[in-house]
C-alpha cells in the first residue's frame, strides 16, 4: 500500500467517523486497520536492551524507567491515545 | 483502562505496569481522573520514546491531527536489568493485548484467578483463564495442566485415527479466535500394540489465546449483520477437553469432558470526558 493511499484512508475514515459513520462497510474497517498496520514494527527483540527514558506522568511527575521497575520488574503498555 | 483491573495480579507477581503514549499531561491527568487510574500514564508528547522504540507508526500522514504521532500498540514486560523478557504485539488492531496474558505466561497460575478442576481416576487437569473480567475485543490468556497417574499416558500428535489426541476447544459465542499449541509428545514404544505413539506422561503445562470479539465502533444495525456485536454482561464460556488415557495394559475409551467458566465482559471504554486542549 503506498503512502498516498494509507493517507487518504486514515483521513477519510476519522472523516467519515464524525458524520456518524453510517456508511462504513466492513471492507472500508479492514482497510482502515491495514493502512495502520502496513509494514508494523515491534521494536527491541526478546533479550535486548530497551532504550532509556524519564517521562512525565499524569501528576507532572518525571518517572524514569528503573524507578518504575518493580522487583521482577514492569509491563509497558504502548497505547494509541487515551483520548480517542 | 483494562490495565487497571490487572494490576494487584501483576503487584503480587512483583511486576509494576506504566503507559505510555503521545497525550499530553492534561489528557492522562483527565483520564486518569475519570477511571481513577492508579499506575503512571506516562506523556510522550512529540513521540520521542515512541520513536526510540522503533514503533512509531510510519503509516500516519503528518498532516493527521489525531493519529500522527501513534505507537504500533503493544506490550513490553521489562526485566529489572533493562531487557526485554516478553512482548505482545498484535496486527490485528481489533485485538488488544491483555495485560494479564504475558504474566500468565511467565508466572503461571499465582497470576490466574478463575480456574475449573478436571480430576478422573488417572489424570488431574486445570484449566485457567488469565482474567474473570475482560473488556469485550481483548484477547485472555488460558492454561492447561494435567498431572497424570505413574504408569499412565495420554496422547499426542500425529496419531492414528483409532486413537483420540489431546485436544482442549473452547465454545462460546463470546469466542473468536483460539490457540493452544501443546509442546511436543515424546515418541512411546506400546509393546502390548506393538506400535510407537506420540505421548504425555507425568506432567503436562501450556499457554494459549483465546481472542474475546468485539463490536467495532460502527451502527449498531450493521454490526448486527456482521453478527459481531458483543453486550456487556456475565457469560458463561464453554470447553471440552479431550483425551484418551492409556497404560501399558489397558486403555480408557475416549474422554470428552466439557466445563465451564464464568467471564464479565465489561461495558467497552465510553470516551473519557474531555477539557479542551489547544493544539
Amino acid at each position: 500500500m503506498d503512502a498516498q493511499t494509507k493517507a487518504h484512508i486514515l483521513h477519510d475514515m476519522i472523516r467519515r467517523f464524525t458524520t456518524g459513520g453510517g456508511d462504513i462497510t466492513s471492507s472500508d474497517w479492514l482497510a482502515f486497520v491495514e493502512a495502520q498496520n502496513d509494514g508494523y514494527r515491534t521494536g527491541p527483540a526478546i533479550g535486548e536492551k530497551v532504550p532509556d527514558f524519564s517521562l512525565p506522568d499524569q501528576h507532572g511527575k518525571s518517572r524514569a524507567l528503573r524507578e518504575l521497575m518493580g522487583p521482577q520488574g514492569v509491563l509497558l503498555v504502548f497505547s494509541r491515545s487515551a483520548d480517542w | 483502562m483494562e490495565l487497571q483491573l490487572s494490576l494487584e495480579k501483576l503487584k503480587a507477581c512483583g511486576i509494576q505496569a506504566a503507559s505510555i503514549t503521545y497525550d499530553s499531561r492534561e489528557v492522562l491527568h483527565a483520564f486518569g481522573q475519570a477511571y481513577n487510574i492508579t499506575y503512571p500514564l506516562l506523556s510522550d508528547v512529540g513521540s520521542k520514546v515512541i520513536r526510540a522504540f522503533g514503533i512509531f507508526n510510519t503509516n500516519v500522514p503528518e498532516d493527521h491531527k489525531m493519529m500522527y504521532g501513534m505507537p504500533w500498540p503493544g506490550d513490553y514486560l521489562i526485566a529489572p536489568d533493562g531487557t526485554v523478557r516478553d512482548k505482545l504485539f498484535l496486527r490485528d488492531y481489533q485485538l488488544r493485548p491483555s495485560a494479564s496474558e504475558v504474566v500468565l505466561r511467565h508466572f503461571g497460575d499465582r497470576a490466574g484467578g478463575n480456574s475449573v478442576a478436571i480430576n478422573t481416576d488417572v489424570l488431574k487437569a486445570t484449566v485457567t483463564l488469565s482474567t474473570d473480567r475482560c473488556f469485550p475485543g481483548q484477547e485472555i490468556a488460558m492454561s492447561l495442566q494435567i498431572s497424570l497417574k505413574p504408569g499412565w499416558h495420554i496422547y499426542g500428535t500425529p496419531l492414528p485415527g483409532n486413537y483420540q489426541p489431546t485436544e482442549l476447544v473452547f465454545d462460546s459465542p463470546l469466542v473468536g479466535e483460539q490457540s493452544l499449541e501443546l509442546p511436543p509428545a515424546r515418541p512411546m514404544l506400546l509393546k502390548a500394540l506393538g506400535e510407537t505413539l506420540p505421548v504425555y506422561e507425568g506432567e503436562l503445562r501450556t499457554v494459549g489465546k483465546l481472542g474475546i470479539k468485539w463490536s467495532p465502533p460502527l451502527p449498531a444495525k450493521f454490526l448486527e449483520a456482521l453478527g459481531t456485536r458483543i453486550e456487556p454482561g456475565a457469560y458463561t464460556i464453554n470447553g471440552t477437553l479431550r483425551f484418551q488415557a492409556c497404560s501399558d495394559e489397558v486403555c480408557e475409551a475416549p474422554q470428552a469432558v466439557t466445563f465451564a467458566l464464568p467471564l464479565r465482559v465489561e461495558a467497552g471504554i465510553p470516551p473519557a470526558p474531555k477539557k479542551p486542549v489547544e493544539t
